[in-house]
């Protein structure tokens, strides 16, 4: 059977394009761009929820959208298995849908920030990060003006094995140089406990083409690779 | 303001007394207030182009010219023939005026008009590129602010969009301390196909008009008018002229213009800019040979109780005119409730040619279409400025500090150190498509997604050597621009021009745009770039000081690389390979920043611009590409070549052993050799290997080139060859070229 993998176009998301085309194109898995009005979860084996500014953002980041019908439909999956990311805005709309736990604040410099940063892989188990190694150091773009995760429990994260990515040094070193936004332990993003939700500020679709990346790296294709494998796994 | 007589009643009016009886000779009659406002408006200078009409009347010709134009200047943007089915459109503009009082919605407005001229030709926003001045920031928190401001408006507004800000440029200088200046331009990508269903006129009678997008409300109401008088004192009164944005709905306009564009059923395509409707609706009639029936209670107002003459002339933003086909009214309809974007049928077309307003029975404006765009045309008296001869006469002191520390000074200076601090805060990634991004290249270059095709694009202009020169300047500006996408390894194909001049009724200040438009028009004619589009501010003085701002033509340049593998990066590449400059140095250290930073001083004489010499440069840079012969490309500007080459060492920390022995054939001082800005330079790094071969291409095409020194993995420049020894350390270096802006900011 065909896997069939949704990208959810809320009202001003703007990664949307980018993500389907990664998916649809580098990837080579069948995706559709699903308006938010529309999206029925029974179509689909797995669902990304794009960067972006979401309702222009207004209010605060994701929260309009936490409240659109599609994390009801979203909620089905989440329950039983299926895999979610949310990227940037979708990681925020994530945490305000309470999918994920925490807060995304402004980032600390009160700037928007976009770079090449580079994360650690801290959690290999989740649904978009099994083909990963536990340590290994991904390239990766971050561009988001409110990036800064904060918990008031991070020792219940790391408990669960919830914190699945650190900002580091290419090396590995997660230091306080190394963290673009001044989230709390350096966290870029997380996961739920059943660990086939992951949310993460920075983004793979812009990292899956060497073309576009400073050192020629594809590091974001791993995220959906695992993702594939992942509902590959559980269809069998 | 002038008081005129309107039905027995007198009114202030922006148009002279002589206007106002035009317009009565036009109609045979006393105009309605509804019809006087938009004559006022569309009569403005910077709706009208009154004043540079006569003079940019020589770049009329593009399409005609060039057969790769699919629309020249007077359209909402140059469209261009890129090959493979694909057009490309473009515009730049100012928003000057609003910025200067409200740098954050003025410049995030800016952005906001410029993404509508390119969307309504059809296609899609695929980049954002914006030119700004400044004060100088040390010191002066009025311009901190300011840049602050302009900055954060240009990323919020740009970054929610989800179109990418890939390139810019800034200068900082006293002149525009209280006039800054916020240029503004935007890329779009479709099919020749898109482009073909969103002709900016209605042609064909009997078509449904829709108004769609953003309510229209009472802000914005003479902000035309407003933008071509000169600031004043009272301008800070002149607040609620300034409009505000809404990023988050102009993204919804975006995606339901092109889904709407796609269905086959629009048949024109209009934004809502300076003039608002009155100016959407005479153009679109007027340019189509056609007429309307407009009713203005169909209009979806933002506040109750407004006049038929404030819906006529509100700028509110984000708003969308829509000539749509009778059998496709439905499905049109359709698309803009998906994306829930307010929209009205407010009229149709006819063949009256004539436009008619009507509020609810009452005919309000009733006026031969073409009417409004029928302005006067002024003759504008040119005058050279006397305070010229004595700038230009200026002599270089000798410098009281070293090489070593002048070249400190100035890579540490506003102008040429790092702007970091501006292109991290604009999301310059999304749409998956920068492959050559900010800081990383002399232009942005962006692909084709399916394509082994790029676009290359850069901005800029040289206001210091446009004060001394305006026609060495333009087209100086044109060489540096050119040379900034020509180094990534692209063909230029087109220009755009953003002039911003002083008060055109003072003959020393349309002197300067007179001869930077002729150098503009001499140049891109010679050789061969057509000239697309353009965009005139008037008006750049501060009644405060009597300073007009030094004259700036903005020039955007556009080109097209095929095939990844030519594309050519800045960075230098390999210890051991050897420096090449391309180009003579000449004596022109007039408007360079080693004379503003060092002697503190203005004058003296800027670079000339020789066509036959540059093409030659840029032919054989191109032979060169061809034969895989150059690693690295970086072209010369402000500071001279050192700077060039440190920037090249910085990224994969490289140094170089300078040796300008052979290289100083004019004799020149040591500082004019080193800090002259010379255009049409270019720094390569190429393999010793092939160092006879290029040398020889180099005599074949009568360019001068030298080796100038060798790459190496220490981070020290040594040069040699002066009569001083320098020795720089790059580390150094590139901590001060890295934190000037951020230490002037962060406090």
């Amino acid at each position: 059977m065909t896997i069939k993998i949704a990208v959810i176009q809320f009202p001003g998301a703007n990664c949307d394009l980018d993500a389907v085309h990664v998916l649809n194109d580098v990837i080579g898995v069948n995706t559709s761009l699903v308006w938010h009005n529309h999206f029925k979860e029974a179509d689909f084996d797995g669902v990304v929820l794009p960067g972006g500014f979401s309702f222009g953002d207004y209010l605060r980041a994701g929260i309009i959208a936490a409240h659109s019908p599609a994390l009801d439909e979203a909620r089905i999956m989440l329950k039983d298995g299926r895999p979610i990311i949310g990227i940037c805005n979708g990681f925020q709309i994530l945490v305000e849908a309470e999918f994920l736990p925490g807060a995304l604040l402004q980032n600390e410099t009160l700037r928007f920030v976009c770079k090449w940063v580079n994360i650690k892989v801290i959690n290999n188990r989740t649904a978009f990060t099994h083909k990963m190694n536990k340590d290994d150091v991904l390239a990766i773009p971050i561009a988001h003006g409110e990036g800064r995760y904060y918990t008031d429990n991070v020792k219940k994260l790391e408990e669960n094995d919830q914190i699945v990515f650190k900002y580091s040094t290419e090396e590995g070193s997660i230091t306080s140089e190394a963290n673009p936004n001044g989230s709390l332990e350096n966290i870029a993003g997380i996961c739920n406990i059943e660990q086939n939700c992951v949310g993460l500020m920075p983004h793979p679709e812009r990292a899956s083409e060497s073309i576009l990346s400073p050192k020629q790296t594809t590091h974001g294709r791993i995220f959906f690779e695992s993702m594939i494998e992942f509902i590959k796994q559980r269809l069998t | 303001m002038t008081k005129v007589n309107l039905n027995g009643e007198e009114v202030s009016v922006e148009m002279t007394g002589d206007e106002f009886e035009k317009v009565k000779d036009l109609l045979d009659r006393e105009p309605t207030i509804t019809e006087l406002g938009g004559f006022d408006v569309m009569w403005s200078e910077h709706c009208s182009y009154k004043s540079s009409r006569p003079k940019l009347k020589l770049f009329e010709d593009a399409e005609a010219n060039y057969d790769y134009v699919l629309a020249g200047p007077g359209e909402d943007a140059g469209v261009i023939d890129i090959g493979d089915g694909y057009a490309l459109a473009f515009r730049i503009e100012s928003h000057n005026h609003p910025s200067a009082i409200e740098p954050y919605h003025g410049a995030a407005t800016g952005i906001g008009g410029i993404i509508r001229d390119v969307l309504c030709m059809g296609v899609r926003p695929i980049a954002l590129l914006d030119p700004l001045r400044f004060g100088r920031l040390a010191g002066n928190s009025h311009s901190q602010w300011l840049f602050k401001y302009v900055v954060k408006g240009i990323a919020d507004y740009g970054n929610c969009t989800g179109i990418p800000t890939i390139g810019g440029e800034v200068e900082f200088d006293d002149s525009f301390e209280n006039n800054c200046l916020v240029n503004v331009a935007c890329i779009g990508l479709g099919t020749i196909e898109d482009f073909k269903h969103a002709p900016s006129r209605a042609y064909n009678p009997g078509d449904y008009i829709i108004l769609m997008g953003g309510s229209t409300g009472r802000d914005g109401i003479h902000g035309v008018t407003f933008a071509s008088r000169t600031l004043t004192e009272i301008s800070e009164a002149d607040r609620p002229a300034v409009q505000i944005g809404d990023p988050f709905t102009k993204k919804m306009i975006i995606e339901a213009t092109l889904e709407a564009v796609k269905t086959g059923f629009v048949r024109g395509l209009k934004d809502l800019g300076g003039g608002g409707l009155t100016c959407a609706t005479s153009e679109l009639t007027g340019d189509g040979n056609t007429g309307a029936n407009i009713d203005l209670r169909k209009v979806f107002t933002g506040e109750p109780g407004m006049t038929s003459y404030e819906i006529m002339l509100s700028e509110s933003q984000e708003r969308m005119a829509f000539i749509v086909k009778p059998e496709g009214l439905e499905t049109v309809l359709e698309v803009f409730k998906k994306y829930e974007v307010a929209h009205a049928v407010i009229g149709k077309t006819d063949d009256s040619k004539v436009l008619k307003v009507f509020d609810g029975e009452e005919l309000v404006v009733s006026l031969p279409a073409k009417a409004l765009s029928e302005s006067p045309i002024f003759k504008r008296q040119e005058k050279r400025p006397g305070y010229l001869d004595q700038l230009l006469a200026q002599k270089t002191p000798e410098p009281t500090i070293t090489l070593k520390e002048i070249i400190e000074k100035l890579i540490a200076s506003e102008n040429i150190c790092s702007k970091e601090w501006v292109y991290r805060q604009y999301d310059h990634e999304v749409g998956v498509r920068s492959v050559v991004k900010c800081g990383e290249g002399d232009s942005g270059v962006l692909r084709i997604i399916g394509t082994d095709k790029f676009i290359a694009a850069s901005v800029g202009v040289n206001s210091k050597h446009c004060y001394l020169d305006p026609y060495e300047g333009a087209k100086g500006g044109l060489v540096e621009i050119c040379g900034n996408i020509i180094a990534n390894g692209a063909e230029p194909m087109a220009m755009v021009n953003c002039c911003n001049f002083g008060n055109p009724e003072i003959p020393e200040s349309f002197w300067y745009f007179s001869k930077a438009v002729e150098g503009m028009n001499n140049f891109c004619r010679k050789l061969r770039i057509p000239i697309v589009g353009g965009n005139v501010s008037f008006y750049n003085e501060d009644e405060v000081s009597k300073t007009a701002i030094k004259a700036t033509p903005q020039i955007m340049i556009v080109g097209i690389i095929n095939g990844l593998e030519n594309i050519i990066t800045l960075p230098f590449k390999e210890s051991g390979n050897d420096i090449l400059i391309i180009g003579e140095t000449e004596a022109e250290l007039g408007g360079s920043e080693y004379h503003s930073v060092i002697h503190l001083i203005e004058g003296g004489i800027p670079p000339k611009i020789d066509e036959e010499k540059i093409q030659a440069r840029w032919n054989l840079l191109f032979e060169l590409y061809q034969k895989r012969l150059i690693k690295a490309n970086h072209d010369v500007n402000k500071g001279g070549f050192i700077i060039t080459i440190a920037e090249m060492c910085f990224k994969d920390k490289f140094g170089a052993d300078i040796d300008l022995t052979g290289y100083n054939v004019n004799n020149l001082r040591d500082d004019e050799l080193l800090f002259s800005e010379t255009v049409g330079r270019f720094v390569i790094e190429t393999n010793p290997k092939d160092q006879d071969e290029i040398l020889d291409l180099a005599e074949k095409f009568n360019v001068s080139v030298n080796k100038i020194g060798v790459l190496t993995s220490m981070p020290e420049i040594n040069i040699t060859g002066l009569n001083q020894d320098v020795k720089l350390n790059t580390n150094k270096m590139k901590e001060l070229y890295d934190s000037t802006i951020p230490d002037l900011m962060e406090i």
